[in-house]
C-alpha cells in the first residue's frame, strides 16, 4: 500500500477545500438564497422556517392553473428500501398536482432506480419516451449528450440557477447548456449499532475515524460477536454499489478520473492508481482476508442490509437518514421477541460522518435526481406539452415539494426548501438529519460524462467482484477496470 | 430411376414443377387466406426485428451516440466477439447451463412420469403438487430461491448450521465456482414438471397389449421398459429435449434476477450478456451480432425440432 507524504496530503487537502468551495460557492451572477459559506447543522436550523412559499401561486406564473393539457411523466420513485413516510409524500404530491392543475391529464409512471435507465433508453430507441422524466443524477448527461433532452434551466420554471446547489447544476449541464433541474440532492452518512460496538469492545459513541478503522472495527466485531461488521455492497447494476464504494475510493485519494478535484477534466483514468488500489484492497481485506462483511455482499443491495442491521446482525453501514424511519417501519411489522430486539437496535442506532482516508480526506457521493423535458421527436405521439411539463417541474422543484419529496432520505434540490416550515418540522421529526446535511460539503458529483452510468453501474462493481471473488488479484482487477474505462472513453 | 440429360427436359420439369406448385397454392387458397393475417403479423413483429438485428450487427453503436449515428464496420463486431475472452466464458457457461438444465430436467421428469404412471393412492394429488414449480411465476420463484440460497441467512445454510453439518452457511450464489450449479438446480426444479407432463402424455400412447405380451414372454421389467416403452417414447423424448434446450438457451429470468450474471460474470449466459451489452452498455451493434449467432444456433435446434415432429407425423401416418 502507498504511503501518503505530507506534501501530498497538503496538496490533497487544498484540492478538497477547493472542491468544497466549488460546491458551496456563490455564483458571480447572483446570490443563492442561503449562505453556503456558513453551512453547518446550526446554520441549517437557524434558517429553517424563516420563509413562507405559495407553490400554487408561484407555478401559476409559469403555467396558468386552468391550463388544459396532457402530460406523460416517468420518475424514479420510491422502492423497497424507502420508508412509508416517503411513499405518502409521493402520493400527496400527485394528488396535490391534480388538484392544482385539474385540467392537465397526467399519466405518471414510477420506476425504481435500477430499472429506470434501461427502460428509458429502450423507449427512446422507439421514439416512445414520456414528455418529462425525473432521472437519477447519473443519467442526465448521457441523454443530454445524445440530444434527447430539451434545454431547460431553473429560470424556465420561475426559479433562479442560484436557488440550486452549484455542484448539482454541473450534473445537468453539458457543453455549457443546462438540460434539467435538480429535484433533490443527497449525501449519506455512516450508521452504526452502539450496542454491537460496546459488546465488541469498541467505543459505542464513536464512529470509526478512518476507512482503515472501518476495516479494523469490522474485523473486531466479526471476531468477537460472529456477526458481520460492515455492510459492504458490491452488486452489479445496482445504484447502491457506487454510492458506497466511491466515498471509500475518493477518501483514499483515488478516483475513476479526477472527479474529486475542484475542476475535473476527466482526461486521466485513475482507477489503477496506488490510491485506488488501496481502497480496493480495504474492501478485499474485509471480504476475503477477514471475512468480516456479509458473504452475500456480491448479490445484495442496501435494501438487504437493512433487515440484517435491524436483526442486530450488522454493525455498520452507509446510508440515508431515512434508514432510521425504515427501521421504525420494519420494527412495526415485527412480532414477539423480534419486536423487542428490533427496538433495542433502533435505540442503539447512531449516525456519524463518513470516515476519512489516510490523509484525512472525507468524501461522499453528491447524489440526487434531476427532472428533464424530452424533445418532441423522441416522445410517443411526437408532441410535448411544454406548459404541462413545466407545471409539474415547477411544482416538484418548488421549495415546498423539493423538501417534502426528500423529507426522510435526502435534501431539497431547491435551496429555499431549507427555509420552509416543513424543514423545521423535519429537523424535529427526522432523527440524524444533521449528520447528513453536515456531509453535503464533502459531496463529490459523479463524473458528468455520458459514459458515467456504465462506469458506475458496471465497470466499478465488476472491479469489486473480480477482486472479491478471487477471479483477479486486487492489482489485476484495478488495472482491468482502468483499461475498460480507457477503452470506453476511446469509443470502443 | 430416370436420369435427366437434356437442358430442355430440365426446363420442362422445372416449369411443370412451378405450375404444379401454383396449382397446389390455388387449390389451397382458402387455407392461405386463413393464415394470411398471422403471417402479416409475424412479418411485422418477427421478420422485421430479425432483419433489423442482422443489419445492426454490422454497425458500431458507441454508447455516447444515438443509434441513428451508427457507423458501418462490416464483420468487426463478429470478429470482436469471437476473439474476446468474455465470449468464450459466457459460451461455456451457456453450454453448461443448457446441457445441465436440459438433461437433468429430462431425466428427472421422465423418472417422475414413470413413477406416476402406476396407479397408487394419492397419485392425483402428487401429480398436482409436482406441477406447482412449473406454473408459478419465474420471477417470484427466483426471489424465493435467492433467499433460500442467501449466503448469510438462507434457510439451507441455517438448517445445515443448525444440524451441526456446517460451521457457517455454504456460499451458493456469491462464489464463482458454485453460482452456476446453484442456478441450474433452480432451473431444474422449475422445468422438470414440464418434462414430466410431456413424458406422462407419451406413456399413455404405449400399447398395453405389447407390454402384456412381453410380460407373458418372460421379459423383465427393465427389458419391457427398454424394448417396448422406450422406443415408443423416442419421438416425444426428442421433442421434449429440444423444447427444453431452446427454452434454456433463451433463459433470462432466473440468472438475471438471482445474480445479474455475477459474481464476476460467473453466471452470465448468452441472453443475460446480450441484455447487459444492449441495455446496460448500449453496445447495440455487438449485442445484435451476439443475437444473430444465438439465432443461428436456435434455428439449428428448431430444424431438428421440426424434423422430429415430421418424423412423428410420418410414423403416425404410416401406422
Amino acid at each position: 500500500m502507498t504511503r501518503i507524504t505530507l506534501g501530498s496530503a497538503v496538496l490533497r487537502g487544498t484540492v478538497a477545500t477547493a472542491l468544497m468551495a466549488s460546491l458551496m460557492s456563490t455564483s458571480a451572477l447572483g446570490a443563492p438564497p442561503v449562505d453556503l459559506s456558513k453551512w453547518s447543522p446550526e446554520y441549517v436550523r437557524s434558517i429553517a422556517g424563516t420563509q413562507d412559499f405559495d407553490t400554487a401561486a408561484d407555478c401559476a406564473k409559469v403555467t396558468p392553473l386552468d391550463y388544459k393539457g396532457r402530460l406523460t411523466f416517468w420518475y424514479q420513485g420510491v422502492f423497497e428500501g424507502d420508508p412509508d413516510l416517503l411513499r405518502q409524500y409521493y402520493k400527496d404530491f400527485f394528488e396535490t398536482f391534480r388538484k392544482t392543475y385539474p385540467n392537465i391529464q397526467l399519466e405518471e409512471q414510477a420506476l425504481t432506480y435500477n430499472d429506470l435507465l434501461d427502460k428509458f433508453r429502450t423507449a427512446l430507441l422507439g421514439n416512445a419516451a414520456p414528455m418529462a422524466v425525473r432521472l437519477q443524477i447519473l443519467g442526465g448527461t448521457e441523454f443530454a449528450s445524445k440530444g434527447y433532452l430539451q434545454p431547460l434551466k431553473p429560470e424556465d420554471v420561475g426559479y433562479s440557477t442560484e436557488d440550486f446547489w452549484p455542484g448539482a447544476m454541473k450534473a445537468v449541464t453539458w457543453e455549457g447548456v443546462t438540460y434539467g433541474i435538480p429535484t433533490n440532492n443527497e449525501t449519506m452518512a455512516f450508521i452504526w449499532n452502539a450496542d454491537i460496538f460496546k459488546r465488541a469492545g469498541l467505543d459505542p459513541d464513536k464512529a470509526p475515524a478512518t476507512w482503515d478503522d472501518v476495516v479494523k472495527y469490522s474485523k473486531q466485531i466479526h471476531d468477537k460477536l460472529g456477526i458481520a461488521g460492515y455492510g459492504l455492497v458490491a452488486r452489479k447494476n445496482a445504484g447502491n454499489t457506487p454510492y458506497r464504494f466511491m466515498p471509500q475510493l475518493w477518501a483514499y485519494g483515488g478516483g475513476v478520473f479526477d472527479e474529486a478535484t475542484a475542476n475535473p477534466t476527466y482526461e486521466q483514468v485513475k482507477l489503477d492508481s496506488p490510491q485506488s488500489k488501496a481502497a480496493l484492497q480495504a474492501s478485499y481485506d474485509m471480504y476475503v482476508r477477514d471475512k468480516s462483511v456479509p458473504v452475500s455482499a456480491l448479490t445484495n443491495q442496501q435494501a438487504d442490509n437493512q433487515p440484517l442491521f435491524l436483526a442486530g446482525q450488522l454493525g455498520m453501514m452507509i446510508s440515508h437518514p431515512s434508514d432510521y424511519d425504515v427501521m421504525l417501519d420494519l420494527q412495526k411489522k415485527a412480532t414477539g421477541a423480534d419486536k423487542d430486539k428490533a427496538q433495542t437496535v433502533i435505540d442503539n442506532m447512531r449516525y456519524g460522518l463518513i470516515p476519512t482516508g489516510p490523509d484525512g480526506k472525507r468524501a461522499v457521493v453528491f447524489g440526487g435526481s434531476n427532472i428533464h423535458i424530452l424533445k418532441p421527436e423522441y416522445v410517443e405521439g411526437g408532441k410535448v406539452d411544454e406548459p404541462a411539463a413545466k407545471a409539474i417541474i415547477c411544482m416538484w422543484t418548488s421549495p415546498e415539494w423539493s423538501l417534502k419529496m426528500a423529507y426522510a432520505g435526502s435534501n431539497p434540490g431547491n435551496l429555499n426548501g431549507f427555509k420552509t416550515k416543513w424543514m423545521k418540522e423535519r429537523l424535529d421529526n427526522i432523527k440524524f438529519l444533521d449528520v447528513t446535511t453536515s456531509m453535503l460539503p464533502y459531496g463529490i458529483p459523479f463524473p458528468a460524462l455520458p459514459q458515467a452510468p456504465e462506469i458506475m453501474n458496471i465497470i466499478v462493481p465488476d472491479m469489486l467482484q473480480n477482486a472479491l471473488t478471487g477471479a483477479m488479484t486486487v492489482d489485476q482487477a484495478a488495472d482491468d477496470a482502468a483499461k475498460k474505462v480507457r477503452d470506453l472513453m476511446g469509443g470502443l | 430411376m430416370t436420369i435427366v440429360t437434356g437442358k430442355a427436359e430440365a426446363r420442362r420439369r422445372l416449369q411443370s414443377g412451378r405450375s404444379g406448385a401454383l396449382r397446389k397454392i390455388g387449390e389451397h387458397r382458402a387455407d392461405y387466406a386463413y393464415v394470411l393475417p398471422a403471417i402479416a403479423v409475424m412479418l411485422i413483429v418477427i421478420a422485421y426485428p430479425i432483419y433489423y438485428t442482422i443489419e445492426l450487427s454490422f454497425f458500431k453503436t458507441p454508447p455516447g451516440l444515438q443509434l441513428r449515428d451508427k457507423t458501418f464496420i462490416g464483420f468487426d463486431n463478429y470478429t470482436a466477439i469471437l476473439t474476446s475472452e468474455v465470449f468464450w466464458k459466457v459460451t461455456w457457461n451457456t453450454l453448461i447451463w443448457t446441457l445441465g438444465s436440459t438433461l437433468i430436467s429430462f431425466v428427472l421428469g421422465f423418472a417422475t412420469a414413470l413413477a406416476l404412471h402406476r396407479a397408487f393412492i394419492g397419485r392425483g394429488v402428487l401429480r398436482a403438487i409436482l406441477i406447482i414449480p412449473w406454473v408459478i411465476s419465474a420471477v417470484a420463484a427466483s426471489y424465493i430461491w435467492k433467499w433460500i440460497y442467501h449466503s448469510d441467512f438462507g434457510i439451507i445454510g441455517a438448517a445445515l448450521v443448525g444440524l451441526g453439518l456446517a460451521d457457517r452457511p455454504p456460499n451458493f450464489i456469491d462464489s464463482v465456482s458454485t453460482v452456476l450449479p446453484s442456478l441450474i438446480v433452480v432451473n431444474i426444479w422449475r422445468e422438470f414438471p414440464f418434462a414430466m407432463i410431456m413424458m406422462m402424455a407419451g406413456l399413455q400412447t404405449v400399447p398395453e397389449q405389447l407390454l402384456r405380451a412381453a410380460q407373458v414372454d418372460g421379459a423383465s421389467a427393465w427389458q419391457r421398459f427398454w424394448h417396448v416403452t422406450f422406443p415408443h417414447l423416442r419421438n416425444v423424448s426428442t421433442v421434449t429435449i429440444l423444447l427444453l434446450a431452446v427454452a434454456n438457451f433463451n433463459s433470462f429470468i432466473i440468472p438475471w434476477i438471482m445474480t445479474g450474471g455475477g459474481p464476476s460474470n460467473a453466471s452470465h449466459i448468452w441472453i443475460t450478456h446480450i441484455y447487459e451489452l444492449a441495455f446496460g452498455r448500449q453496445r447495440w451493434g455487438v449485442a445484435s451480432a451476439y443475437s444473430v449467432l444465438l439465432f443461428l444456433i436456435l434455428m439449428t435446434l428448431g430444424y431438428f425440432y421440426v424434423r422430429a415432429l415430421s418424423g412423428n407425423e410420418r410414423k403416425e401416418g404410416s401406422a
